[in-house]
């Protein structure tokens, strides 16, 4: 996803003469809420989605409950065990049940891109607006910025970011959170584009000028005002990032880079059961489809999103 | 234009600057000794030796003043040489870079021979199957970790059918057929991937551009479908395909190490990845400077095309 | 008769073993003398490996991994037969003086490098004095050669190396692996083409993708058919670095011959493919060790309850199930540095705690310690260390211990080493073939590696190793080494685990090829050396 494609996918739409901003972008906010829940029964896509993205939700909330076992107990005389009745999945190379893993791996390893999403959205959003409504010298530095971010090679960013962070001492939720912001990191360039983007379009319109006539401060015109308006481009790019992410993810454990074991990971899980690939073909099966599902349930969910929000899509 | 791309072109200098900062302040920032990564498995204890390798690399200077020693010689070209081969670095990705590029451009090649068929037929034929097809098996493709389908697709065309070689790279220039025989694989692996990207992004600039009003006029004078789909519509609507397939072939030359280090492919990627592990500085920074600096360019070639193609687009952005 | 060779007889004097050394180096050229046909020569042999070689100078690779193929173009003063008896090479003969101050090496006469030129004594002093370069010696390299204090060209094929202490182990420092020869002629082109004096010449090198070499024709051993060794024409060597892939592309014929097979395909391929491939073991070629941070912290050597806390952690330690689990069942598990498959093996070694956990929580409860935070570190780039770790660490769990797990790039973990900042860690060494290699840099309490390392101290042991050092009977050190290995066990600062197995597999029609110790290239009548293609079979 890059400008060209979101370049113009903000909203227009008509306004009162009559209308307070303050209302104005609330109806539109309500209208594209509403008109989302709407469209959304309406698009198979989006639905199927959203019902798989709901399961993934209720891994993350209930995991703890629905693990069967403790994930990393291991029990290394009952190695690489068929699926059974103790152990639905079967075991993997340490006697570890599969199952218990699956689950408490994706409620990590979705935790982790959300909050990676989140803090992309949390830099880039304010960043852009900024840029965009400010415009001028602060604009042109920025931008700049960006670029230099957005042409470091994506991979290799993660890359050096996770061997540098190796150095600190860092275990469980620090490790996950070094994580997060790698991801964040290179996540955020892309958001403030996007919202420079509309920012850029949206500080020309005319409920923005009488905003400031009114005399409301100017960054709060900048949040409150133009915020509404980048928020349908953001959620599509942000929902088919979360798949992106746990893609990712996977990469890094390929490369040696992922979550040390044994703690539950989708990707670290599916590397480790390459060795055991022909004689228990069964042990990668489980974590590699729950990759799919989840990457899946995303970019579903995310392609549904942008034809329900982007109007030009929705009106044939 | 002329005056828009100078001014574009003055913009990458500020922007190559912080990707050296970048560069420079991540790699320096690497855990490890470096004297001690020398040593390889062994510790490096003797006083003497390392005041001298120390020296030697400069690494008694300040990291500002290393900063601006290596800016200086990088600007006049000079990459110094690989801390580990003690090749120069030039030399040293020079020889990947081909392989890389051979392997990105076949991909992303590949990945629009499928792709703008699929989504033109995809988006003509809204709600058949056939765009059903399409759709769910470009969404599944971006869906798989890439590590695995390269696994799985070396187990099944290599092992099982013995069809083609797991791995390994013979260069186009060696022997050429020999060289797409060996390139099949990775680049399937690939183009697979990019394809589930493209065929989204050509089905939904096809919608678009069905759409119009232009279309709407041709129709109605009469022109048979057939005409204005692959005549007017099909034309408009692959330049933001070509456009975007530019920018991926960009972060491809970057992106490819997995896939690299599982088909034994000596392109850039798995050599940055390598000298990380190695900690060869000067070949991770120019490495990555040179990924970044080709990131850039390809941007502004292809934002240019794009403005050269499709003149609505005013220059405000 | 083959044990006359090195120092296992008991008594036998100068002379005699001399003499001994001289024959059994004209047996080694032409060892199976059996009835068959003479061995065919040419081919190429394709070779995958693991990893590939990271620079050409000889002198200074960083990591000179002995089945890198460009380990084929080089060779040490001495050689190595497959049961790590020391046997004449480029060197025929060596004698050590009375006091163990001085050796003397005789150069065989008629052996060159690639170049043309003599492998002479003046080439012989110049190579080890670049080694001991230290802006030049790899530090691997340099460490075994750092007892020399000069050395004393005689006449063209005779050299003294004199000494700054006396060693009666030096020979084993002058073998393939660590130090190679190298044509002084070629040192301005020693990082673009490496002249050594192996058995197969540098062609060229695409790092990651591939490496040539080719015959060494006046190479000077000969095989049975009275010509020079090698048979093979040339070796391709291929560096790929994922198991599975590797594995595949022996299977749809790419490649001739892989290295380092994954523990986990061994079994199922050895019954699946028996028809069409070999495999060899190398029983060891190295050994997994878990080293506590016996310097500071609660572990240490010298605090209160450090002895009794390093016990607990082996009393942890299920060696059956890191035999299965880690190594799959192959090589075995140990209580000391070398497998029954090792000439060094010491049987009477007396283990340290045994398997039970209940002990170890028993200790913590005492100790009041109970879930004490311990951190396991490991490498990333070796699976068996990185699976040693995860596996530790459930055990250590299992024991009633915190226990945290972390993997590393060596350079990374290097650092942790330096600061003190790691618990217990997975890791495992390969040979340096004389064992004072490993005593002395590991256990004794000046070595350098245990000092960073492990930080094990004992007054007994330093006694032991130093005095090894300066015997020459084998049998009498394996008894000194005994009594370390006891010791080390009791203190449980350095607990040796299980043997490091390494699993080579290819093409039936490559015959009179087995790996060694050595490597796949370097050893006395084996190896690369004496592998040809026969495709009747």
């Amino acid at each position: 996803m890059t400008d060209l494609q979101l370049r113009s996918r903000h909203r227009t739409d008509r306004v009162a003469a009559d209308e307070t901003p303050f209302r104005i972008h609330m109806r539109r906010l309500r209208s594209n809420i509403g008109n989302a829940f709407y469209e959304l029964r309406k698009s198979r896509t989006a639905s199927i989605g959203a019902i798989l993205i709901a399961c993934l939700m209720v891994i993350v909330v209930f995991g703890q409950s629905l693990a069967t076992h403790d994930p990393i107990k291991s029990n290394y005389r009952d190695r690489t065990a068929p699926p059974s009745a103790e152990h639905i999945m079967g075991t993997d190379k340490f006697g570890r049940d599969i199952y218990s893993r699956v689950i408490i791996g994706g409620q990590r390893t979705i935790l982790i891109s959300m909050a990676a999403v989140a803090f992309g959205l949390a830099i880039g959003i304010p960043v852009g607006i900024c840029s965009g409504f400010y415009g001028g010298r602060f604009d042109s530095i920025i931008m700049r910025v960006t670029d230099g971010f957005l042409a470091f090679p994506g991979l290799l960013l993660y890359l050096l970011i996770v061997t540098v962070a190796r150095e600190w001492k860092l275990y469980g939720f620090w490790n996950d959170a070094i994580l997060v912001f790698a991801l964040g990191l290179a996540f955020w360039p892309e958001v403030a584009r996007l919202a420079r983007g509309t920012a850029l379009v949206e500080a020309k319109k005319e409920y923005v000028e009488a905003a400031q006539v009114m005399g409301e401060r100017s960054f709060l015109i900048a949040m409150g005002q133009i915020l509404p308006n980048c928020v349908s481009p953001l959620i599509v790019n942000a929902t088919v990032r979360l798949g992106y992410m746990i893609l990712i993810i996977a990469a890094l454990s390929y490369l040696g880079l992922g979550t040390p074991p044994p703690t539950p990971d989708w990707g670290s899980d599916l590397r480790a059961a390459q060795d055991h690939l022909e004689s228990h073909p069964m042990i990668a099966v489980f974590p590699g489809l729950a990759i799919c599902f989840s990457v899946l349930a995303f970019n579903l969910f995310g392609d549904g999103l942008r034809d329900i929000l982007d109007p030009r899509l929705a009106e044939r | 234009m002329l005056i828009y791309t100078i001014n574009r072109l003055l913009q990458l200098i500020p922007v190559v600057f912080v990707l050296t900062v970048v560069v420079f302040g991540f790699v320096h920032a690497l855990p490890g000794d470096l004297i001690d990564a020398m040593g390889g498995t062994e510790s490096i204890d003797d006083p003497e030796v390392r005041a001298a390798l120390e020296k030697e690399l400069g690494l008694d200077q300040p990291i500002v003043v290393q900063y601006w020693l290596w800016l200086e010689k990088v600007v006049q070209g000079d990459f110094g040489n690989s801390l580990i081969t003690r090749r120069p670095v030039a030399t040293e990705l020079l020889e990947r870079i081909p392989a890389t590029a051979y392997l990105a451009v076949v991909g992303i090649g590949l990945s629009l021979l499928i792709a703008i068929p699929l989504g033109t037929i995809a988006a003509v034929r809204r709600n058949s199957i056939t765009d059903y097809t399409a759709q769910i098996t470009s969404l599944i493709g971006i869906s798989i970790p890439e590590f695995w389908f390269a696994i799985l697709s070396i187990l099944v065309f290599s092992l099982y059918f013995n069809l083609l070689p797991s791995s390994g790279y013979v260069g186009p220039g060696e022997d050429f057929g020999l060289s797409i025989w060996y390139l099949i694989l990775p680049a399937v692996a690939i183009g697979f991937r990019q394809a589930a990207y493209t065929t989204r992004l050509t089905r939904s600039s096809m919608l678009d551009e069905i759409g119009k009003d232009y279309v709407i006029t041709h129709r109605s004078l009469g022109l048979s479908e057939r005409k204005v789909i692959y005549k007017y519509t099909l034309r408009n609507a692959l330049i933001p395909t070509i456009t975007i397939s530019g920018l991926q072939f960009a972060n491809l030359l970057g992106g490819t190490v997995v896939l690299e280090t599982i088909f034994s492919w000596p392109g850039i990627g798995l050599t940055i990845y390598q000298a990380i592990q190695l900690r060869d500085y000067p070949v991770i920074q120019a490495g990555i400077l040179f990924l970044g600096f080709m990131v850039v360019i390809i941007n502004l070639l292809v934002d240019l095309l794009y403005r050269v193609l499709n003149p609505r687009v005013g220059t405000g952005t | 008769m083959s044990n006359v060779r090195n120092n296992w007889a008991n008594g036998l004097n100068r002379r005699e073993f001399l003499a001994a050394s001289a024959a059994a180096g004209v047996m080694a050229a032409g060892m199976p003398a059996t009835a068959r046909a003479m061995p065919k020569r040419g081919g190429t042999l394709r070779f995958a490996t693991r990893v590939d070689g990271s620079g050409l100078d000889l002198h200074r690779s960083l990591a000179y991994y002995v089945s890198n193929p460009l380990a084929g173009i080089t060779q040490g003063l001495l050689d190595i037969d497959q049961k790590m008896n020391i046997v004449p090479g480029v060197a025929e003969e060596w004698e050590v003086s009375k006091d163990l101050m001085r050796y003397t090496f005789r150069l065989r006469k008629g052996v060159e490098y690639h170049d043309g030129a003599d492998v002479d004594a003046e080439s012989v002093k110049w190579n080890f004095e670049r080694i001991l370069d230290p802006a030049i010696g790899f530090a691997f390299t340099r460490s075994s050669l750092l007892d020399v204090d000069r050395m004393e060209v005689d006449s063209k094929h005779i050299i003294h190396i004199h000494l700054k202490r006396p060693s009666a182990v030096f020979a084993g420092n002058v073998v393939y692996y660590p130090v190679n020869l190298m044509s002084p002629a070629s040192v301005d082109q020693a990082d673009t083409n490496p002249v050594g004096c192996g058995p197969f010449k540098y062609v060229s090198w695409k790092r990651y993708a591939k490496t040539e070499l080719v015959r060494f024709e006046n190479y000077f051993e000969t095989g049975e058919d009275g010509k020079p060794l090698p048979y093979l024409d040339a070796i391709e060597g291929y560096p790929k670095r994922d198991d599975s892939v590797r594995l595949t592309s022996l299977r749809s014929g790419e490649v001739d011959l892989i290295e380092n097979m994954s523990y986990f395909d061994v079994p199922d391929f050895r019954r699946d493919y028996a028809d069409r491939f070999n495999t060899w073991d190398v029983a060891q070629v190295g050994g997994a060790h878990f080293n506590i941070n016996a310097k500071s912290g609660p572990f240490a050597m010298d605090a209160p309850d450090g002895k009794l806390l390093r016990q607990a952690v082996a009393h942890a330690i299920d060696r059956q199930a890191i035999h299965e689990a880690v190594f799959n069942g192959l090589s075995e598990a140990t209580h000391s540095y070398y497998t029954s498959a090792s000439p060094w093996h010491m049987p009477d070694v007396k283990p340290g705690p045994e398997y039970d956990p209940e002990k170890s929580r028993f200790i913590l409860r005492k100790l009041n310690m109970e879930n004490m935070p311990i951190a396991v570190v490991a490498r990333t780039e070796f699976q068996y260390m990185r699976n040693g770790g995860e596996i530790l660490h459930a055990m250590l769990m299992d024991a009633g211990f915190g226990a945290t797990n972390e993997v590393f790039d060596n350079p990374a973990l290097r650092a942790k080493y330096s600061k003190d900042d790691w618990g217990i860690d997975s890791t495992a060494t390969s040979y340096r073939f004389e064992p004072d290699g490993w005593y002395s840099r590991w256990i004794h309490s000046q070595g350098d590696e245990g000092k960073l390392r492990v930080g094990f101290k004992n007054e007994r042991c330093d006694q032991l190793i130093e005095e090894a050092k300066l015997t020459l009977d084998n049998n009498l050190r394996k008894e000194m080494y005994t009594e370390v290995d006891s010791i080390v066990n009791d203190e449980a600062a350095l607990i040796c685990h299980h043997g490091v197995p390494l699993t080579t597999a290819g093409v039936n029609s490559l015959k009179g090829y087995a790996p060694a110790i050595a490597g796949p290239y370097s050893w006395s009548g084996g190896g690369i050396r004496t592998a040809h293609f026969d495709d009747a079979a």
